[in-house]
C-alpha cells in the first residue's frame, strides 16, 4: 500500500520530468536545427547506457537510504582488469570481461559489508573504496592506457540491431528486470522499507543486512557493467577513465525523484533523468555553449532536483501533520 | 733591543708569508666556494613530480632518477605535487627542512608559483619549473606554440597530398581550465596548419571543444558535435595530446565517419604510438616531448646554476613529429614487430 502511494507520488514528479524534457528539447530545436536530426538522435541513444546502467544500481541504493561514490572507479577498474588479463596475461577477452565485471562485484559486495557489519558510513565506505579503487587501477595499469581492439568486443559498445545500439537494449532490458524486481516482489518492496526506517524494518523481521549486501553488489556490478561499455566504444582502458561518474548518475537518480533520504523512487524516473542529463549535455555542445557554463548548467541541475526533494518532502510532512 | 726588532720583523714576515702560503696551498674547491657560496663536491636536489598517475611525469621522473644516478654526484629526494599548488608548497617546505640544495618544481598552480619561489628565494635555494613558469626560477619545458606548429604543418602537408588541399571541418579538442600553456599549442597548431593548407578551413567550421583531458570526455563532445557537420565532410582534428586524440578517432568510427577525419596530436606517448601504427590508423602522429629525456638537460642545469656557471632564463626541450614514418628512428624498442617490416597505409602521403 505504501509503495503504491510512493508510485503514485512518483507519477507525478515523472511527469513533471517528462513535461521539462519536452521544453529543453523545444528550445534545443529552435536554436539549432541540427537538434532533432536523426544521426544526432542516434548519438544521444548509442550513449546513454554508460550513464544509465549504473543509476539502475544507484536507485537501489538511495531507496535504502545509502549512497554509493564508488561507482566511477569501479568501471576503471573493470576495464584496466579486463584489459590487463587479455593484453597481458593472454586470457581470452570474453573470460576476462567475466573477470573485470566480477571485480566490480566484489567492490560492491565489500561495500556493502563495510555498511552492514561494521556500520560505517555509506558515504564514507564509499568514499574510501572510491580513493582505494581508482589507485588500484593506477597501480594495476601502471598509469598507462591500453588499447583494445577487437571487433567482437566492440560490438558491446558500438554494435547495432535493427538500428538500435545494443547497448541500449542492454540498458533497457535491466531497466525491465529491475523494475519488476523492484515493484513486484518482496525484495523490492523490502528496499522501500529499509529506506524509510531500517531499524523498523529489522524489527518487522526484514534480513536489512542481507537486502544491503545484495543492493551494493548490484551497484558495484552495474558500474563495472557500464564501464566494460564504455571501454568497448572507446576501444581503450585507462585508469583515470568515468572520472565524475558518480556525480553525473547521482544527478540522474536524484533529478528522476528519487531521494537522498531513502524510501522514496522509481526506475523510469532515474531512466528520465538519465535522458534529461544526456540530452542537456548534446544539446548545449550543439549550441555551443562554453564548456564552463555546460558545468554550471550540470551543477545547476543538481542543487534544483535537490532543493525540489527537499521542499516536496518537507510540504509532504505539512501535509501529514494536518491531516493527523 | 736589536734582537726584539729582529724578532719582530722576523714574526711580522713569518705571518705574511705564512698567509699567504695557506692562501696557495688551499684546494681549488674551496677557493672557488668563496666566490660560488653554493658549490659543493657533491648536492642533494629535491624534484617534486607534477604527478604519478600519468604515462608522461612517470617518464619525466625515471629520466630524472636515471641523469642523477649519471651525474655520480646528485642525491635526488623524489616528492609527488598531485596536480595541487598546496601539495606544492608543502613539498617545497620538506625539500628547505631536508637541507636540499636545488629544487625542480614540476606543479600546476601559477598563484602557488610565486608563494613557492618566495619561500625557495628566501632561504636561498635556486629553482627550475619544469613547463609551468614561476616568476624567478629557470624554465624548462616545452615549447609550446613550436610544438603545435610542427603537427600543424604535418596535418596541412598531409590534406595538401591527399585531400587536395582542404578540409571542410576542424574539430580543435583544447583545454581551457588550464590557461596559456596548452592554448599556446593549441594556437601553434590551429595557426600553422591554417597557413600552411592550401584552402584553410572557415573561421565558422572550426569547433572549439572542451576534451576536459579525458579520453571519454573527448568522445563525448565529438560524438555530440558530428551531428552538425555534414555526412561526407572532410574533418580534421587537432588534440591536445594522445589520449584526447583517441576520444576523438573512437567517436568517429562509432558515428561511421572515420575515413573522413585525419588527426594530430601531442606527446607521442605509448598510446598514441600503437593507434599511429594501426593499419589504415587516422592518427596521423603527434609531436613529442620526450620527458624520458627531460633529466638529462635539468640535472646538468641544476649543476651549473649551483656550480654558479650561467645557464640562460629558459631551456627548451627538442620537439620532434612523430609518425609512423619515424616512430622506428626513436622508439623501436617498443614496437618491434612494426619496426621489423613497416607496411604503407593507403593514403600514407605524410
Amino acid at each position: 500500500m505504501n509503495s503504491l502511494k510512493v508510485l503514485r507520488g512518483s507519477n507525478i514528479t515523472t511527469l513533471t520530468l517528462f513535461a521539462s524534457f519536452a521544453v529543453m528539447c523545444l528550445f534545443f530545436a529552435a536554436q539549432t536545427p541540427f537538434f532533432l536530426t536523426s544521426g544526432n538522435l542516434q548519438t544521444i541513444i548509442s550513449t546513454l547506457a554508460v550513464n544509465g546502467i549504473p543509476a539502475i544500481g544507484m536507485t537501489l541504493v538511495l531507496i535504502t537510504g545509502g549512497v554509493d561514490i564508488s561507482v566511477g572507479s569501479v568501471a576503471a577498474l573493470t576495464g584496466v582488469v579486463t584489459s590487463l588479463l587479455w593484453l597481458q596475461y593472454g586470457i581470452p577477452l570474453g573470460i576476462s570481461a567475466l573477470i573485470g565485471l566480477l571485480s566490480g562485484g566484489l567492490v560492491g559486495f565489500i561495500n556493502g559489508s563495510l555498511v552492514t557489519l561494521l556500520k560505517i558510513n555509506p558515504l564514507i565506505t564509499t568514499l574510501g573504496t572510491f580513493s582505494v579503487v581508482r589507485g588500484l587501477a593506477f597501480v594495476f595499469s601502471e598509469g598507462q592506457t591500453n588499447l583494445l581492439s577487437n571487433e567482437a568486443f566492440q560490438f558491446l559498445g558500438r554494435g547495432q540491431i535493427l538500428n538500435i545500439p545494443f547497448s541500449l537494449l542492454c540498458m533497457i532490458a535491466l531497466y525491465a528486470v529491475f523494475s519488476l524486481l523492484l515493484y513486484h516482489t518482496a525484495f523490492g518492496r523490502n528496499l522501500y522499507m529499509i529506506g524509510g526506517s531500517a531499524e523498523a524494518s529489522r524489527l518487522a523481521g526484514i534480513a536489512v543486512t542481507r537486502h544491503l549486501l545484495v543492493v551494493y553488489t548490484v551497484s558495484g556490478l552495474l558500474a563495472a557493467f557500464s564501464g566494460l561499455i564504455s571501454v568497448s566504444q572507446l576501444a581503450s582502458s585507462a585508469p583515470r577513465a568515468a572520472t565524475g561518474l558518480e556525480f553525473t548518475v547521482i544527478t540522474a537518480v536524484v533529478l528522476g525523484g528519487t531521494s537522498m533520504a531513502g524510501g522514496k523512487g522509481t526506475l523510469i524516473g532515474t531512466l528520465v533523468g538519465v535522458i534529461i542529463l544526456r540530452t542537456l549535455d548534446n544539446g548545449l555542445v550543439l549550441i555551443q555553449v562554453s564548456s564552463f557554463w555546460q558545468d554550471f548548467a550540470r551543477g545547476l541541475v543538481l542543487v534544483l532536483a535537490v532543493g525540489f526533494d527537499q521542499i516536496r518532502a518537507r510540504l509532504t510532512g505539512r501535509m501529514k501533520r494536518r491531516a493527523v | 733591543m736589536f734582537n726584539k726588532r729582529l724578532l719582530t720583523v722576523f714574526l711580522i714576515t713569518a705571518i705574511v708569508f705564512g698567509a699567504f702560503g695557506a692562501l696557495a696551498l688551499r684546494p681549488a674547491a674551496v677557493v672557488a666556494q668563496d666566490s660560488c657560496p653554493t658549490q659543493k663536491d657533491s648536492y642533494v636536489i629535491g624534484f617534486a613530480n607534477l604527478t604519478e598517475d600519468i604515462d608522461f611525469t612517470k617518464l619525466v621522473r625515471e629520466g630524472m632518477v636515471s641523469a642523477a644516478e649519471a651525474a655520480g654526484n646528485v642525491e635526488l629526494i623524489l616528492a609527488d605535487n598531485k596536480l595541487d599548488g598546496a601539495t606544492a608548497l608543502s613539498n617545497t617546505e620538506n625539500f628547505i627542512t631536508q637541507g636540499v640544495d636545488g629544487i625542480v618544481h614540476f606543479q600546476t598552480d601559477a598563484a602557488f608559483g610565486n608563494v613557492i619561489m618566495a619561500r625557495s628565494r628566501a632561504e636561498g635555494i635556486p629553482v627550475i619549473a619544469i613547463d609551468i613558469p614561476m616568476p624567478g626560477a629557470t624554465f624548462f619545458g616545452a615549447d609550446n606554440y613550436y610544438a603545435g606548429q610542427l603537427a600543424g604543418e604535418a596535418l596541412a602537408a598531409w590534406v595538401n597530398e591527399n585531400w587536395g588541399g582542404q578540409a571542410d571541418a576542424m574539430l580543435v579538442l583544447e583545454l581551457p581550465q588550464s590557461g596559456p600553456v596548452p592554448a599556446a599549442r593549441m594556437q601553434g597548431m590551429l595557426e600553422s596548419y591554417q597557413a600552411n593548407v592550401q584552402t584553410p578551413v572557415a573561421e565558422d567550421q572550426i569547433y572549439r571543444l572542451d576534451s576536459k583531458n579525458t579520453q571519454e570526455e573527448s568522445f563525448r563532445v565529438v560524438s555530440d558535435t558530428l551531428p552538425a557537420i555534414p555526412e561526407d565532410s572532410k574533418i580534421v582534428a587537432i588534440t591536445i595530446n594522445d589520449g584526447t586524440a583517441l576520444g576523438v578517432i573512437a567517436a568517429a568510427e562509432a558515428a561511421g565517419r572515420a575515413e573522413n577525419i585525419i588527426v594530430v596530436g601531442q606527446n607521442a606517448d605509448t598510446s598514441g604510438q600503437e593507434e599511429m601504427i594501426k593499419p589504415n590508423s587516422r592518427y596521423l602522429g603527434a609531436t613529442a616531448y620526450f620527458p624520458e629525456k627531460y633529466g638529462d638537460k635539468i640535472i646538468p642545469a641544476m649543476i651549473d646554476i649551483l656550480e654558479c656557471r650561467p645557464v640562460p632564463p629558459s631551456i627548451f626541450v627538442d620537439h620532434i613529429f612523430i609518425s609512423k614514418d619515424n616512430v622506428c628512428d626513436f622508439y623501436p624498442d617498443n614496437w618491434p614487430e612494426f619496426c621489423g617490416g613497416a607496411e604503407a597505409t593507403p593514403e600514407s602521403g605524410g
